[in-house]
């Protein structure tokens, strides 16, 4: 297998008949806690995965956060323009003379290829990471040089939007096939602004700039992240002038850093939004489940004051959101709309009165460390409901599998609002009939009737006034059974050097090309 | 002597075999490994994939015999999340490792073994107070903390950088050999002291033989029984390279592959350090072990 590795090596290398010609360009240095093992953008699909594609990838369609930091504008990218066939094919027209990195032109093959059932969708496909957002495919076609269809089972409005998604990168067919999926994670190629020249998942990855991209030239000479594992090292590593960027920046220590001379601090809000799940069942494990009972779930969310938490913890970094209201959703987010469950003590102890509840302990499973300052939130949430005489007791887990194991009554969570154009994937998606919350082993609730039926109606509903009214009494049916809590919206810290303008807007992903550089006008 | 040697070799391979097992069983009950190649929220038939691939969705027992099948006959296993042996994974940090970890024993003994001495030879003075003093700050000082604190200072008050790719070997090997380096100096005082009044110096003293030579040639090898056992265990710890130092340095060595083999959940690769570690720790033992059998007329005898 490493000689396969070592084959991709020699492919990529030999490919390179110049070296980079850029003397006056800056050689970034990117200090990250830690990578993913394989840079294979769909099996690699990850925080710390996302940190890299899309210097060595891209898109077919892409979002604009150089200058709309959510994002809400669809850019053509390596897909030119798409339309609508019929109401379940969409048609993609590629951009015309794009290379890889060894110089082979792109074209309808490797793109039906980076689509395809064999890749992403079949049986036992190649990288299987990518279902949920290949959700529906039947069909990925090359219809033309530079023309290929897409066509769902059922009609998707919003099909674009999944090309941003990592099953949008678009990956060289030939060389994929000819090192194999494994090779191709240790030692990847794309048409992005970086070519990857090593890659080693406990030290970092190294990448030049690919002096024939393109959508304009890349910024920096060269690019590089390497891995270290402890925050104070990457500090001072950007304090002496070694790195560029430093990321997660731990929440507590914010502030004390923004001072130092020679470097910003960053706090960016992302996609993605903490919260925890009720379990609402009763099983073998837990028989006689209090959270069964409504009116001690409203109490729980009524008598914990969000707004409060969030500001003392994260000053004004983030928001408490009203449920699956997000900002990046542009046309259906609405700043006025308010909870249907707000924080009112009052209100807590009337639910609280009303239910069942007998002073049970609930255990809250918590993944130590996963969502930056949970714990602590948690902990001023226990001492809330303690107040209202409601004993909940934190276990912290050592990782997810182990706080999926039941018995728990409450359960860390977060959900992403990723790009599906509207809040489709965090309320239908995630709490749906395909969900995990629904289907997997640590389920927590059984849908309520209406809650299908609502949630069918806003699938099937198109047309963008009703869908968005669809998608408002599905929220209110979800607010009604109240089957979790969020928190507030994730945030993500980046330490820079004065010296470089850059600015990933909302988002994890950090891109280093002529966009993001430089303040857009390169 | 037969025995001896037979009774050491059994106690070496019971060892490791016990080390293999338990590896295999904590590793696996510690958290599903599938379930942490994919995101939290996964649907079932991912993770289901991923443990077909992996082989988890075998019963416990064919897994293991497996394994230990494997294992008799050179196949130490892939990594599950790059596709490279694991033994090849390992051979491309061990230079690194070794590098850190032998600049890091040499600083140790270097510096110890004489600063000891003198203290012992010195006996009461200010300069043996002094080293004394000394050796328990190195002991003591968690060596994250030590690390941490040339990192920041070094950056904020002088402006360079003693972590990371480019960095000298030097700061990372002082923070990981201080600890060996008090430990060093004590055993040095106390074994020298022991021997420096022992009936053998005070006849050789008596024959006439001068002091230096009285060190080098009477006390010196009596005082290095104890001090072989203390070396040999560092010896066999330096594979595992240091975890902390490697980490707190971004020091691209195995203490650092292991970490993150862990977290990832990465089965053959956790196996195989576990195993290595084990395997040198042994080795080391062992060695010491049979070293006292030509330092020792003792042993011998018996």
């Amino acid at each position: 297998m490493s000689l396969r590795i070592l084959t991709a090596s020699a492919l990529l290398a030999g490919s390179v008949a110049l070296p980079a010609l850029a003397q006056d360009k800056p050689d970034l240095v990117i200090a990250v806690d830690n990578l993913w093992p394989t840079m294979d953008p769909v099996i690699g699909i990850s925080t710390t995965g996302a940190r890299v594609h899309s210097n060595i990838f891209d898109t077919l369609v892409r979002r604009n956060r150089w200058e709309d930091p959510d994002g809400t504008e669809l850019v053509p990218w390596l897909a030119e323009s798409w339309k609508q066939l019929s109401p379940t094919v969409w048609e993609f027209t590629l951009r015309d003379g794009v290379p890889f990195h060894d110089g082979h032109i792109m074209d309808a093959e490797d793109v039906a290829f980076s689509l395809s059932a064999e890749r992403l969708w079949g049986e036992e496909p190649l990288a299987p990471r990518g279902t949920r957002y290949t959700r529906g495919f039947t069909r990925v076609e090359a219809t033309g040089p530079l023309t290929i269809e897409v066509e769902t089972s059922f009609p998707d409005p919003n099909l674009p939007f999944r090309m941003v998604t990592p099953i949008g990168f678009v990956l060289p067919k030939h060389y994929y096939e000819e090192v194999g999926t494994e090779a191709f994670g240790q030692m990847p190629m794309g048409t992005g602004p970086y070519r990857m020249t090593s890659f080693d998942p406990s030290v970092g990855v190294e990448a030049v700039a690919f002096e024939d991209y393109w959508a304009g030239e890349p910024p920096a000479a060269s690019l590089s992240f390497e891995i270290v594992p402890e925050f104070s090292t990457r500090f001072a590593g950007l304090v002496a002038g070694e790195y560029d960027v430093v990321v997660s920046v731990p929440a507590d220590q914010v502030d004390a850093l923004d001072g130092t001379p020679g470097v910003t601090v960053m706090e960016k809000g992302i996609e993605n939004y903490p919260m925890f799940a009720f379990n609402m069942l009763e099983t073998e494990a837990l028989p006689d489940n209090p959270l069964t009972d409504v009116n001690l779930r409203k109490a729980m969310v009524a008598g914990v004051d969000r707004e409060a938490i969030t500001a003392a913890i994260w000053g004004d970094a983030t928001f408490v959101p009203t449920p699956f209201n997000f900002p990046e959703y542009g046309p259906y987010y609405d700043a006025d709309r308010e909870r249907a469950v707000p924080y009112d003590p009052e209100a807590a102890a009337a639910y609280l009165e009303a239910s069942d509840y007998a002073g049970e302990e609930l255990i809250w499973h918590i993944t130590r460390g996963f969502y930056p300052n949970y714990e602590i939130a948690a902990e001023f949430m226990v001492e809330q409901w303690a107040d209202l005489g409601i004993n909940v007791k934190i276990e912290l887990k050592d990782n997810f599998s182990l706080a999926y194991q039941r018995p728990f009554h409450l359960l860390n969570m977060s959900m992403s609002s990723e790009f599906s154009g509207d809040p489709y994937r965090p309320l239908w998606m995630d709490w749906g009939p395909q969900s995990s919350r629904f289907r997997a082993a640590h389920k927590t609730w059984d849908m309520t009737e209406d809650f299908v039926a609502l949630g069918e109606k806003f699938e099937q509903t198109l047309e963008f006034e009703a869908r968005k009214q669809a998608y408002l009494d599905l929220v209110a049916e979800w607010e009604d059974v109240t089957p979790g809590m969020y928190m507030w919206r994730n945030v993500v810290s980046y330490a820079i050097s004065d010296d470089l303008d850059w600015d990933p807007g909302n988002s994890a992903v950090t891109i280093f090309d002529h966009l993001y550089v430089g303040g857009g006008d390169g | 002597m037969i025995g001896y040697i037979l009774s050491r070799l059994i106690r070496a391979v019971a060892t490791l075999l016990i080390t293999v097992t338990l590896v295999f069983l904590f590793i696996r009950f510690s958290g599903d490994p599938a379930a942490a190649l994919v995101p939290p929220d996964a649907p079932q038939e991912v993770i289901d994939q991923y443990a077909r691939a992996m082989g988890l969705d075998q019963p416990i027992w064919v897994q293991y015999t497996g394994y230990v099948g494997g294992l008799l006959q050179g196949d130490f296993g892939f990594s599950i999340h790059t596709g490279l042996a694991v033994e090849e994974v390992f051979l491309a940090r061990l230079p690194h490792t070794l590098e850190l970890g032998l600049t890091a024993l040499a600083m140790a003994i270097a510096i110890g073994i004489p600063v000891g001495a003198i203290a012992a030879i010195r006996r009461g003075s200010a300069l043996d107070r002094f080293v004394m003093a000394f050796s328990v700050f190195a002991f003591a000082m968690p060596n994250f903390l030590f690390g941490l604190l040339m990192i920041l200072i070094a950056a904020l008050v002088f402006g360079t950088f003693l972590g990371g790719d480019s960095a000298s070997v030097l700061w990372p090997a002082l923070t990981l050999g201080l600890a060996a380096m008090g430990s060093f100096a004590r055993f040095t005082r106390s074994s020298v002291l022991e021997t420096i009044n022992a009936p053998y110096m005070r006849a050789a003293e008596a024959r006439g033989v001068p002091f230096r030579l009285r060190l080098i040639r009477h006390a010196a090898p009596n005082a290095a029984i104890p001090l072989v056992t203390l070396i040999g265990l560092s010896l066999g710890a330096l594979v595992a390279g240091s975890v902390v130092t490697e980490q707190v340095f971004a020091w691209p060595g195995v203490g650092q592959l292991l970490v993150r083999s862990v977290a990832t959940r990465d089965l053959a690769q956790v196996q195989f350090l576990v195993l290595v570690v084990a395997f040198t720790m042994v080795l080391a033992n062992l060695l010491v072990d049979f070293l006292y059998l030509l330092i020792d007329p003792r042993i011998r005898a018996s």
